[in-house]
């Protein structure tokens, strides 16, 4: 089983930043206004930022790490691992991280890794980094987390433009040995690999003039196999049934009950359907469940770092706090997470 | 009430249709307005109703009425 307990780990920062460049629902082009309505009401995504191409999810995260290691006062030197989880890194090789690594001025000595994981993606960064930070060899990792998802897709798409918003966000997390442990667990469901995927692209299907045909699927869905596509039903069926569940077992399992040791649910802003469903199913008090999706979007994996900044940043600056977290996504994968964390820095959300 | 009151009422609150309308024939295939939206928010009444967790294929499945009642019995849920 996929479970870690991760110790003398904590979280020391947190930041993100976003594109300064608001896009409400009703602006997109392809929807009609009755149809933009509809989508703010039922997927709860009123407005997100969208970075211009020549922005990609590495500027933004390497602006909410500049902020972030300004804030916590970290050196350059200090730094030994850094970790960039996106599916819109800046090239297909080399890998975007040994690029911020040199554009952030981190030294030789840092160690560098792309995780390409989708929604998934603080959480397998936070996995992958607490278990080389645990023994305290290395002592300072940043995850750099974000996406500018809207552009791996067809803008002919109804059944995708609207859903994502674009941002980068920066963790610090160091080796700290009064730190409580994280705990960590993953399921993957690989059959469903097809619900959320671009079909060409990569060295299964390479790119051929076909990869550009547009075909219209209806649903006002029109799109190319170069777009990545969503098997809406396939997604909404997995993220609904599978996450509650996997909460619930992992609370049951680890002891912890949902109104006593968790401050916070903080779960992927997929989309409010989603969401909705999960804190139902959960029984969560809805004020211990802050939702950001109709400001900024599904973000991917960045979704949880920008729930950090933007709705429980006071409380994370001042207190003790205990988080349940959840993501889903991609894959197919989800993750829960539970940690308490110490009073850390957040910063300001930064935007270019 | 009965399950098959609660079971129709699922499908009630989510087209607004009187419970005459309901029968083998009502899905996806036979209601315009049908859709994955639809097809969440039966999914999501039927749950609470029966505080039943459905997994992913069944909430696939469940594209008509009659697909619903097999799917519940699927969960010793009698109609």
């Amino acid at each position: 089983m996929a479970r870690w307990t991760i110790k003398n780990v904590k979280i020391s920062g947190v930041s993100a930043a976003v594109p300064d460049r608001i896009v409400e629902t009703h602006e997109f082009e392809i929807l009609t206004p009755e149809e933009a309505k509809t989508f703010d009401d039922t997927v709860g995504i009123k407005k997100r930022y969208i970075a211009p191409d020549n922005i990609c999810a590495s500027d933004l995260c390497s602006a909410a790490a500049v902020k972030l290691l300004d804030d916590l006062g970290w050196e350059r030197e200090s730094i030994d691992i850094l970790i960039f989880a996106s599916v819109t890194g800046d090239y297909k090789t080399p890998p975007t991280s040994c690029i911020l690594q040199y554009k952030l001025g981190l030294p030789q000595s840092t160690f560098t890794l792309d995780l390409p994981m989708g929604c998934c993606g603080f959480m397998y960064a936070m996995t992958v980094a607490g278990n080389l930070l645990t023994n305290g060899h290395v002592k300072r990792a940043l995850l750099l987390v974000g996406d500018t998802a809207l552009r791996m897709g067809s803008l002919k798409d109804k059944s995708r433009v609207p859903l994502f918003g674009d941002c980068g966000t920066a963790t610090a997390i160091e080796y700290d040995p009064t730190a409580e442990p994280i705990i960590v667990e993953f399921e993957t469901f690989g059959k469903g690999y097809e619900a959320l995927i671009t079909p060409h692209g990569g060295f299964r299907n390479p790119v051929t003039p076909d990869s550009f045909k547009y075909e219209d699927f209806g649903n006002g869905i029109v799109r190319a196999p170069i777009h990545t596509l969503i098997n809406g039903m396939d997604v909404f069926a997995f993220a609904i049934s599978k996450p509650p569940r996997s909460i619930l077992n992992f609370m049951q399992d680890y002891g912890i009950d949902k109104d006593r040791d968790v401050d916070f649910f903080l779960i992927h802003q997929a989309n409010k359907m989603i969401v909705d469903r999960i804190v139902k199913k959960l029984q969560i008090d809805p004020n211990k469940a802050p939702y950001d999706l109709e400001e900024f979007g599904n973000l991917g994996g960045a979704s949880i770092p920008t729930l950090m900044v933007a709705r429980i940043q006071d409380v994370l600056r001042t207190k003790p706090t205990s988080l349940l977290m959840s993501s889903f996504g991609l894959g197919l994968t989800l993750g829960t997470m539970h940690m308490k964390t110490k009073p850390m820095v957040v910063s300001e959300l930064v935007k270019i | 009430m009965t399950n098959i009151e609660k079971y129709n009422n699922a499908y009630k609150q989510v087209f607004g249709v009187d419970s005459s309308k309901l029968n083998d024939e009502f899905g996806k295939e036979t209601v315009g307005e049908w859709d994955s939206v639809h097809q969440l928010g039966i999914v999501a009444n039927i749950e609470e109703t029966f505080d039943i967790m459905l997994e992913p294929e069944d909430i696939m499945a469940l594209d008509s009425y009659k697909a619903g009642k097999e799917i519940l019995a699927k969960y010793q849920i009698e109609l």
